[in-house]
């Protein structure tokens, strides 16, 4: 069993203006309802160029093996202008903005079979190089035929 | 102007040889290198039935900026999970894309379009034999 390890750290000195702000948090990656940790990993990179229809590319498709499962995704927009930005869509659903430098890290519970629900980016401004990750639990693989 | 910092670092040995990622990100607002300065505070919301719950999130957030959204499941119990998800209205039963799961422990950070149609976020817990106590923070313009 393989263990991943996701800590974050959230830390401001002057957003409140009480106290200094610090979050952390620490979580083992486990596959769904289990202590058994998520054992298949994919990651990526590449560069998103803003085109005219812009309807953005699929990123991760959902799985039915996916399916209410416990993956987690990582996803990091590595642009340095800060007009440049990527837009992440849960199918038709527009999640939020990854400006340059931006990272996000979600669950993922991919509804095939009830529900469209894969990962898409597109690149508005300018040209977006990024990164990517997914932490999943096993997938049955497709038999070959002759 | 304020400074929020984030970082995030995820260890593994999924392979033989290793894996990690490590990086850390200034908060700024959209089309800039101004920091984000509003946040509603960090919220908690102690879940005791598997009903629906919209979360409180920034009301006054412009949609289409660089807000950022953290919950955490604060629990320990990797058998039972919150599921996070948008939601197109302030209606707990009008979900219209999950996201995914936060089991004991998990948590997430992620861009936020803002309040409105399809932005609003909702947490359903898995069970109602015990409490899910969920902590969240909005940083928004």
């Amino acid at each position: 069993m393989a263990t991943t390890t996701a800590t974050l750290s959230i830390v401001s000195p002057d957003l409140l203006p009480s106290s200094p702000l610090s979050i952390s948090a620490s979580s083992t990656l486990m596959k769904a309802d289990t202590s058994v940790g998520l054992h298949m990993m994919e990651s990526g990179s590449g560069e998103l160029t803003v085109t005219a229809s812009n309807g953005g590319v699929v990123l991760k498709e959902a799985t039915a093996a996916g399916e209410n499962t416990a993956a987690k995704v990582y996803i990091c927009n590595k642009a340095t202008d800060p007009t440049y930005y990527i837009q992440v869509k849960l199918h038709d659903t527009i999640m939020g903005r990854l400006y340059a430098g931006d990272w996000m890290f979600m669950p993922w519970s991919q509804g095939a079979g009830t529900q469209e629900d894969e990962i898409s980016v597109e690149a508005e401004g300018g040209t977006c190089p990024y990164e990517w990750a997914i932490f999943k639990e096993g997938e049955t693989m497709v038999a070959r035929t002759a | 102007m304020a400074t929020i910092t984030a970082s995030i670092n995820i260890a593994s040995d999924i392979t033989d040889y290793g894996f990690g990622i490590n990086k850390e990100m200034t908060m700024t607002k959209a089309d800039t290198t101004v920091g984000i300065e509003n946040t509603n505070g960090l919220g908690v919301k102690n879940l005791a039935a598997t009903t629906a719950v919209v979360l409180e999130l920034a009301a006054d957030a412009t949609a289409s900026k660089a807000s950022k959204v953290y919950i955490r499941n604060t629990g320990s119990n990797k058998a039972e999970h919150v599921k996070i998800s948008l939601n197109a209205s302030a209606s707990a039963d009008d979900t219209v894309q999950v996201i995914g799961r936060l089991y004991g422990g998990d948590w997430m950070l992620i861009p936020w379009e803002a309040n409105g149609t399809g932005h609003n976020i909702v947490a359903a817990p898995s069970t109602a034999s015990e409490v899910t106590t969920i902590e969240y923070m909005t940083f928004h313009e």
